[in-house]
């Protein structure tokens, strides 16, 4: 099976580049329009056929939030994992479906993690982010790779490389961030125009912190009142983008990106037990590239490629076996590629077809590990109609996934052909209402620690699957002076997990196995205001407000006790809000951040139940122009009340921090 | 600056929602009379052990009845519970520490941490008593010796890798050393002299030794887990007075408890929903299930026997992520009664309150 569908690959891929060369043959030179790159340059989310929400680096600067994980809890619909501080591990839920189902898309490709399934956006700062886009279901543009269209839903994190100022001139920015808990960041960026229509881009971020802050654990007469212990961190990211322009318009991108870092994992706060010695090391190395070009009028074409390879080490000093202590290293590489073509055929209808390949390999010095190797398929196509009003796509993606192990069984080879369909339509040619509707099938495989995990993995595991429906309204409008702009979008969404992988200690405690068990409902309903208005010729503010409802309940077992109970770690009622002024030099901003209560467990009981939490933060910026660039100053403070909580049950969330930052960059 | 008046309420129902708390519980502090505790030991890094005490004329189960008193909790991962000369001692895996309380006000009276001169954790496993002093396992290969009067920790005896269960039979102390979960494992028992506290030496049983009981007959039975993967479960049996292994069968035990001629077993590593009632000589099972009226456990999860009435208790771990629920069973295998200890997890004890 595996190799049939491999021929259909290199079938798709022949079938291509015949046509770029046919196509190049012709009068290619007359398709000088830059559609390739002022595509991506502006968004407006409203005319989105999928819920889109987007934060730009403007709305990042005035959001405290230093890395994408961060700036993620913004979104409506999203829920973040947080373990706590700037080491503290990060992953994104959307709509309840798990992170596993969450795609991120950096400059355009698609990040995995094979092993864990979940990526740590801890790790992305948001110091050099463009824009930080939220999609449902599906991205804007046809023109994407096959693996895009996987998800159930897609974080996308832009750099500047993605923007047509790639090409504009020489462009430089530094600056230093110092905060509480021995917080320091520097970092710098610099743009370069070359002969050639070319670009290169630079860019690189430290962070030292020791991430020490105090904390209260309630437990009567013995709570905690403790400092975080063995929470410093240490990391160093750097990125090398090369771009050219070339005269047919066509936009090749090639990116080198690496990733250091050496943490202490504070991890739990155990009563009456406040040792912490476990660390942990990351080496990331990527390199990705990406060509983008049009062939003839109506004809996109796109390919990717990349190459990753991740090496992560444990330790644990104290862990008592007759080693002295476990030292865990594991080594994860992906090989990539994309290619796509899009083609208008008229007016109204457009098809798009994509083809991925990736093969994936983990590899640890772990005793009796099975090696596991994955290559994995993705085949889309899409049919688009546009009315004058409306929209109307339709996907059908297959996927197949084939494991293989050095040892014991893999899991079976996975064929799937999941479909989706989103459509929108606009109220009226100068109506300021828009409906969107669509509906999304998706599935995630189980990862290899799911599979392969010594004594935990279950090589039988299926795949998990969702279905997403969503029904939603967007209002916008502009209007003059005080309220200028007012967009507002509500959607009602219901989706139902079917087979959930979930841990389950179903031999005794200390051997938990993988098991697909669990069937999810969830209702819900995300709401996303963006405001912004001029209140005097000098005084301009912004607004953002989001908020979520959900019933995520767990539908498995009629017979058992949490049937119809809320899943663990989802609240009912989230949100967050965002207020900002500018006058002149000055800028400053309040926002916040709420959840109801959640529970920690299958089973709701006032035991298992962690309180519900609100956080306000505030920041007061300045900057000026210099004589030979520009000086930003900018103070700021994170949860204003001191307000002591917790994300994840005894993990304690940071009280009050400070911080102030200088940037410097060109005029 | 009208327009923005809309906010207010807005703002004012977030920051309601946000401040929701959870209603807080009866604090119940029963009088402890004629009953049984219950050790649920929680989650692993859950911070949720739980005390139950039942009241056998009441028939009323009241959980937490440690944190009721006290007002703190337990701790992470209770895994024993022993009464003895008017104390309760609760030994705490995950919070590294023996919890020494009154036996029948389950007040604290002391923290025995274990640890290190360094600091590190001995994780504390089991714990059964000898002559005024009390004895516990722990992961860094040692058995901890603890006076009853000073509550001190007197002697650490070297054993084997990460040692589990402990029993006593005449003035030896036989200790299965499991060797954890790293790989390897280990395949002993020590048998230490109660006497001079040391180790006497090691007797090979099988691999991953964990569980073990003693008859009246100089013999101890071992529940071996194997290593989960090719070499499967074992049960042995071993004469106390020649040191040598009498019995060795591929039978699968969990916990295992002697009595009254019997050994009564849960199903071993892959759990079970049935107790069994295995002959001593040969480990033949008297019948599928001890259980003869029917009832269902979902996943006996610890065994305890009432020596003086010979009721079986057996708790139930349900799927060890739901409130835990105790079964007691007569010498037929007819259930008497059972209880919840919501909303404790994983119950694995049942202690007998003896006044």
């Amino acid at each position: 099976m595996r190799r049939g569908v491999l021929i259909y690959n290199l079938l798709f891929l022949a079938v291509v580049f015949n046509y770029r060369a046919s196509a190049q043959t012709g009068d290619s030179t007359k398709l000088l329009n830059k559609v390739t790159v002022s595509a991506l340059k502006k968004k407006n989310n409203f005319t989105a056929a999928t819920p889109l929400q987007s934060l730009n680096s403007e709305t990042l600067q005035q959001l405290n939030a230093p890395s994408v994980g961060d700036a993620a809890r913004y979104f409506s619909g999203v829920q973040v994992k947080d373990y706590g501080g700037v080491g503290g591990l990060k992953t994104v839920s959307v709509r309840s479906l798990g992170a596993a189902h969450t795609g991120i898309l950096y400059d355009g490709i698609p990040a995995s993690d094979v092993q864990s399934g979940q990526i740590d956006l801890s790790r992305y700062s948001t110091t050099f982010v463009q824009s930080l886009d939220l999609q449902q279901a599906q991205l804007r543009q046809l023109l994407q790779p096959a693996r895009a269209y996987s998800y159930g839903a897609v974080l996308a994190i832009n750099t500047p490389v993605m923007y047509v100022n790639t090409f504009a001139g020489k462009q430089w920015r530094a600056g230093l961030k110092a905060g509480s808990f021995g917080l320091w960041q520097p970092y710098g960026g610099v743009q370069l125009p070359l002969a050639r229509n070319m670009s290169v881009n630079i860019s690189s971020e430290a962070v030292f912190s020791k991430g020490d802050y105090p904390f209260t654990i309630e437990n009567g007469p013995d709570s905690e009142k403790s400092r975080r212990q063995n929470a410093g961190m240490r990391s160093l990211q750097g990125e090398i983008n090369v771009a050219k322009l070339f005269d047919d318009s066509a936009v090749l991108q090639v990116k080198l990106f690496g990733y250091h870092s050496n943490r202490g994992l504070p991890g739990t706060v155990i009563f009456y037990n406040d040792r912490s010695v476990q660390h942990l090391w990351n080496k990331d190395l990527y390199f990705q590239t990406r060509y983008r070009r049009s062939l003839g009028k109506h004809t996109g074409f796109l390919t990717a490629g990349r190459y990753s390879n991740n090496y992560t080490r444990y330790t644990d000093p104290d862990y008592l076996n007759n080693q002295g202590g476990l030292d865990n290293r594991y080594t994860q590489r992906e090989a990539y590629a994309a290619t796509a073509i899009d083609h208008k055929i008229d007016d109204r209808i457009t098809i798009a077809a994509s083809s991925d390949v990736s093969y994936a390999w983990l590899s640890s010095n772990m005793p009796a590990f099975v090696q596991p190797t994955r290559w994995s398929f993705w085949n889309n196509m899409s049919l688009q109609f546009n009315g004058r009003l409306w929209q109307l796509t339709g996907s059908l993606l297959l996927s197949t996934v084939n494991d293989k192990t050095t040892t014991g069984t893999a899991a079976a080879t996975i064929n799937k052909l999941t479909p989706s369909i989103t459509g929108n339509l606009r109220l009226g040619e100068r109506s300021p209402f828009m409906m969107r509707l669509f509906y999304k099938h998706v599935f995630r495989m189980p990862t290899f620690n799911d599979l392969y995990y010594n004594m935990i993995g279950n090589t039988s595991l299926r795949p998990e699957y969702a279905r997403q429906y969503n029904a939603g309204l967007v209002f916008s409008k502009q209007f003059s002076d005080a309220l200028k702009h007012l967009t507002i979008g509500i959607d009602g969404y219901y989706n139902l997990v079917n087979d959930k992988i979930v841990a389950v200690p179903n031999k005794n405690l200390f051997s938990w196995t993988m098991l697909n068990l669990g069937r999810v409902d969830i209702k819900g309903m995300d709401v996303t205001a963006e405001l912004s208005g001029q209140i005097t010729g000098a005084v301009s503010w912004f607004s953002r407000i989001a908020y979520t409802y959900q019933r995520a309940i767990d539908i498995t077992n009629p017979a058992s006790v949490y049937y119809k109970n809320t899943i663990p770690y989802t609240p009912d009622h989230s949100g967050s809000g965002l207020f900002s002024l500018q006058y002149g030099r000055w800028s400053g901003g309040y926002s916040l951040l709420f959840s109801s209560t959640r529970y920690t467990i299958g089973e709701n009981n006032p035991f298992n139940m962690l309180d519900g939490w609100g956080t306000q933060d505030a920041f007061l910026s300045w900057a000026k122009n210099m004589k030979a660039f520009r000086m930003q100053i900018k103070a700021s403070i994170d949860n204003l009340l001191n307000k002591q909580y917790d994300v994840v049950r005894y993990f304690p969330m940071p009280g009050r921090s400070f911080k102030i930052s200088l940037q410097l960059n060109n005029l | 600056m009208r327009k923005f008046r809309f906010l207010l309420p807005l703002v004012a129902i977030m920051a309601g929602m946000a401040s929701c708390n959870k209603d807080d519980v009866a604090k119940e502090v029963p009088v402890v009379t004629t009953g049984v505790y219950v050790l649920s030991e929680g989650l692993f890094n859950n911070n949720n052990t739980t005390l139950t005490y039942y009241d056998l004329g009441t028939g009323t189960a009241v959980t937490d009845y440690y944190a009721n008193v006290n007002g703190a909790g337990l701790g992470d991962t209770g895994n024993d519970l022993l009464l003895y000369g008017g104390k309760m001692y609760i030994v705490m895996n995950a919070s590294s520490n023996v919890r020494v309380m009154d036996a029948v006000t389950a007040k604290s009276i002391k923290e025995i941490k274990f640890e290190t001169p360094g600091g590190a954790k001995r994780l504390p496993r089991y714990v059964v008593a000898y002559k005024n002093k009390i004895l516990v396992s722990a992961w860094d290969n040692s058995v901890a010796v603890i006076d009853t009067a000073t509550l001190e920790i007197e002697k650490n005896i070297a054993v084997g890798a990460n040692p589990e269960q402990m029993v006593v039979s005449g003035d030896k102390l036989f200790v299965t050393n499991s060797g954890g979960i790293t790989p390897g494992h280990d395949s002993t028992i020590s048998v230490v002299d109660l006497n001079t506290l040391t180790e006497l030496r090691k007797i090979t049983v099988g691999l991953n030794p964990n569980c073990i009981t003693a008859d009246s007959a100089n013999n101890v039975y071992v529940g071996c887990t194997g290593d989960y993967a090719a070499v499967g479960p074992k049960l042995v049996k071993v004469n106390t007075l020649t040191n040598t292994v009498v019995k060795s069968a591929d039978t699968a035990v969990g916990k295992i408890r002697y009595f009254d001629g019997k050994l009564y077993a849960t199903g071993g590593y892959l759990g079970s929903a049935y107790i069994r009632a295995l002959n001593t000589a040969d480990f033949s099972a008297m019948g599928a299930n001890f259980v003869t009226d029917g009832t269902q456990i979902t996943m006996a999860y610890g065994l305890n026997v009432d020596d003086t009435s010979g009721d079986i208790w057996v708790t139930d771990a349900k799927d060890y992520v739901s409130s835990g629920e105790v079964f007691c069973f007569d010498k037929g295998g007819k259930k008497k009664f059972s209880f919840k200890v919501t909303p404790g997890l994983n119950p694995n004890t049942v202690a007998f309150i003896r006044k």
